[in-house]
């Protein structure tokens, strides 16, 4: 999953970002407008945390050109916690809406139930076979018997069960898995497609050739 | 409680009024009416009497003129001249009853014809003797009559008034009373039925009159019942309310406009202060999330030295943030509430703009702005402090807000008895919508947080210059920079 941050104030979107790698999204961030809708634009993530206040181009307006191309779910981050703030936001086409200060927990939560939305999965579980993803504890558990896997590895199986029945393309998979920073080695994909089918079993991600890969449904 | 209310006293003072008026003007018509009609009766009588004592004369044969030995009258129209019979030698003694012999009374036909005696409610007559006799008496004379009292001297007995009856009555010298009367009983009903048509009148015209007077108070005061419905719909806290003023022109439109423009006011102050808090709220929201999130991050797993250290950095950075902004804050409420009233002493501006030059400087260095001192000796009556700290903001701002290798230029001089304080930087100016508004308490031109700053320095600036009964004043070119002025007294 990859995410984009966009939020002015620096020790805030360092802590933020922090947060979000360690739950293994993939994280960009930007601080201000221009730069927010410039990522937002170029790339296709997974949701957008967008701050209101920013410099250059304030939070309502990289909502709005936004939305002219991309449908991508955006949270909302904002210090002003008027109903009519909030309305206004929703009514712009933002999905989520999250007052300052926020409980982080609170955060991580609605994002993921903003990804799983807008995957049409309404669930916090996936069941494959006999293979269980619960998204809220980030766990994989096979037969009863939970799975250790990298935070990387986890993002992979995740995504793919959550387009399950859909062929991934290798570059939406590196959009998707690596963020901005991240040296993206060509094999590094099907290293950790190998790792994940030795934990979970060959047949759990199959490979069209020349396509991509796919969790069968 | 009703007396309470200034449509119900007016109505009733009115009333009150209106009903004095008609029942003045009614009672004095009904006089007038009373008065002509006892009048007519009276002067009818009197012809009569006259007549009746034209039809005594002493025993023998009866005529039709007066006796020629009557003396010419000199004034033909006094009614009370009759014919006496023979004078007394002195007007002044009781006639004698006994002394001479009674004297006869006979209508003639043309005097008869003045009584109708078949008509109980006519004319009728009684006439005494010197004896007190009845020697004449009309058929339809009611029953008992008593005779009026013998007059001091002889002549006229005033009218009176006998139950229905009115009575007009004579005595002669010789000694005989003459009356003269009828039934006034229709009279009476006629001016009954008058009393009882302006009474109906009047009270129609009094009800017709307070209708309208009711009706034209409640025009009076319907704009008033406005005012108070939209007063009392702001006191339960609907600022939006408004009175309306249809009707400007009269005293009512006009207090109705005064006080809306004091709703105005009203509003505007709260809903100024409304912001303000919510700014202020939010200004705090940020360093709040910024400790939340980072000790959130921080706590979830082991970290390293260096990691802990980061997080505590970042900690104390939104923690002096706050400070400052809590400081700011309580800086503009004492402000506000004139809790701090500035010192008013003789202030050398030079040491204090130096000062805050010196203050600046390290941060001019830093952004590689050259600032530029040109004040002249120069004094103000004020709190140097205060001064010093609107100088020393001014100053960062010019630096802040400057481009590199930019200048700093402050000046001062003397105009029209106030001291003048200039501070203008070479930045890029502020944007002309943005001018009229960088006083206002949070405002910024550029809408993001540049660390460090609250959004309320300028505003405190301001406050402590209009404490000082000074001004505070910007110019801004785009593209060429900005120059605040400070002007304050020299004197008190």
């Amino acid at each position: 999953m990859r995410i984009l941050i966009v939020e002015d104030e620096p020790d805030l979107l360092r802590a933020l970002a922090q947060a979000f790698r360690e739950e293994g999204y993939a994280v960009d961030t930007a601080t201000d407008g221009e730069d927010g809708i410039f990522k937002a634009e170029s790339w296709e993530y997974d949701a957008i945390v967008l701050d209101v206040m920013l410099p250059k181009l304030d939070g309502w307006e990289v909502l709005r050109r936004l939305r002219k191309t991309k449908k991508t779910p955006v949270l909302m981050l904002t210090a002003r916690d008027q109903t009519r703030d909030r309305v206004r936001g929703l009514d712009n086409g933002a999905d989520d809406y999250l007052v300052k200060p926020f409980d982080l927990a609170e955060l991580l939560a609605r994002l993921r139930a903003l990804i799983r939305r807008t995957a049409n999965q309404s669930r916090a579980a996936i069941e494959i076979r006999d293979v269980t993803i619960d998204t809220a504890a980030r766990n994989i558990s096979r037969a009863g018997e939970s799975i250790a896997l990298t935070a990387r590895e986890y993002a992979l199986v995740e995504y793919l069960a959550l387009h399950r029945g859909k062929v991934i393309t290798r570059t939406a998979l590196y959009e998707h898995l690596f963020d901005e920073n991240d040296s993206t080695l060509s094999n590094l994909l099907d290293v950790h497609v190998s790792n994940v089918r030795k934990k979970l079993g060959h047949d759990f991600i199959a490979t069209r050739r020349g396509h991509g890969y796919c969790i069968e449904s | 409680m009703i007396f309470n209310s200034i449509r119900w006293r007016l109505q009733l003072w009115y009333g009150l009024l209106l009903l004095g008026v008609l029942a003045g003007f009614g009672l004095t018509a009904y006089e007038l009416q009373r008065g002509k009609q006892f009048r007519r009766t009276d002067d009818e009588l009197r012809r009569r009497v006259v007549e009746l004592g034209n039809a005594l004369r002493a025993n023998g044969p009866p005529r039709d003129r007066p006796p020629p030995r009557r003396p010419p009258r000199d004034r033909p129209d006094d009614e009370g001249q009759i014919d006496d019979g023979p004078p007394l030698r002195n007007p002044e003694e009781r006639p004698d009853p006994f002394s001479r012999p009674p004297r006869e009374f006979r209508l003639l036909p043309r005097q008869a014809s003045l009584f109708d005696e078949t008509d109980t409610s006519g004319f009728y007559y009684v006439v005494w003797s010197r004896t007190g006799a009845i020697i004449g008496r009309s058929t339809n004379a009611p029953a008992s009559i008593p005779m009026p009292e013998y007059p001091s001297t002889p002549g006229p007995i005033p009218p009176r008034l006998r139950g229905t009856f009115r009575e007009s009555s004579q005595s002669t010298p010789p000694g005989e009373i003459l009356l003269a009367g009828r039934s006034i009983a229709s009279d009476l009903d006629d001016l009954r039925r008058t009393g009882l048509t302006l009474a109906g009148a009047g009270g129609l015209i009094l009800l017709v009159s307070l209708t309208g007077g009711w009706w034209l108070a409640g025009r009076a005061i319907h704009p008033i019942n406005d005012i108070s419905a939209a007063a009392v719909k702001i006191a339960a806290g609907d600022l939006s309310q408004r009175i309306n003023l249809a009707d400007t022109e009269n005293e009512l439109g006009r207090l109705g406009a005064v006080l809306n423009s004091t709703f105005d006011r009203l509003a505007a102050a709260l809903e100024e202060q409304k912001q303000f808090t919510a700014d202020a709220a939010h200004e705090l929201r940020t360093p709040v999330s910024v400790v939340l999130t980072q000790t959130q991050t921080a706590l979830t797993r082991e970290r390293t030295a260096a990691e802990y250290r980061e997080t505590v950095e970042s900690c104390h950075r939104a923690a002096q943030r706050m400070r400052r902004l809590i400081e700011s804050l309580l800086a503009l409420a004492r402000l506000d509430a004139g809790q701090e009233p500035m010192k008013r002493e003789r202030v050398n501006l030079v040491t204090t703009t130096l000062d805050s030059t010196k203050l600046v400087q390290p941060l001019a260095d830093e952004r590689k702005v050259h600032i530029y001192y040109e004040v002249p000796p120069l004094e103000c009556i004020g709190d140097a402090e205060r001064i010093g700290q609107v100088i020393t903001n001014l100053l960062t701002n010019a630096v802040n807000y400057n481009v590199e290798n930019g200048e700093v230029r402050i000046a001062g001089e003397t105009k029209n008895g106030s001291a003048i304080i200039t501070v203008a930087d070479t930045g890029p100016g502020i944007p002309a919508e943005d001018l009229p508004h960088i006083f206002k308490r949070f405002y910024r031109a550029e809408k993001s947080r540049t660390a460090g700053r609250t959004g309320l320095g300028l505003s405190i600036s301001k406050a402590i210059i209009d404490a000082h009964g000074g001004a505070l004043d910007v110019i801004s070119e785009s593209g060429k920079g900005t120059t605040f002025t400070i002007r304050l007294p020299k004197s008190d």
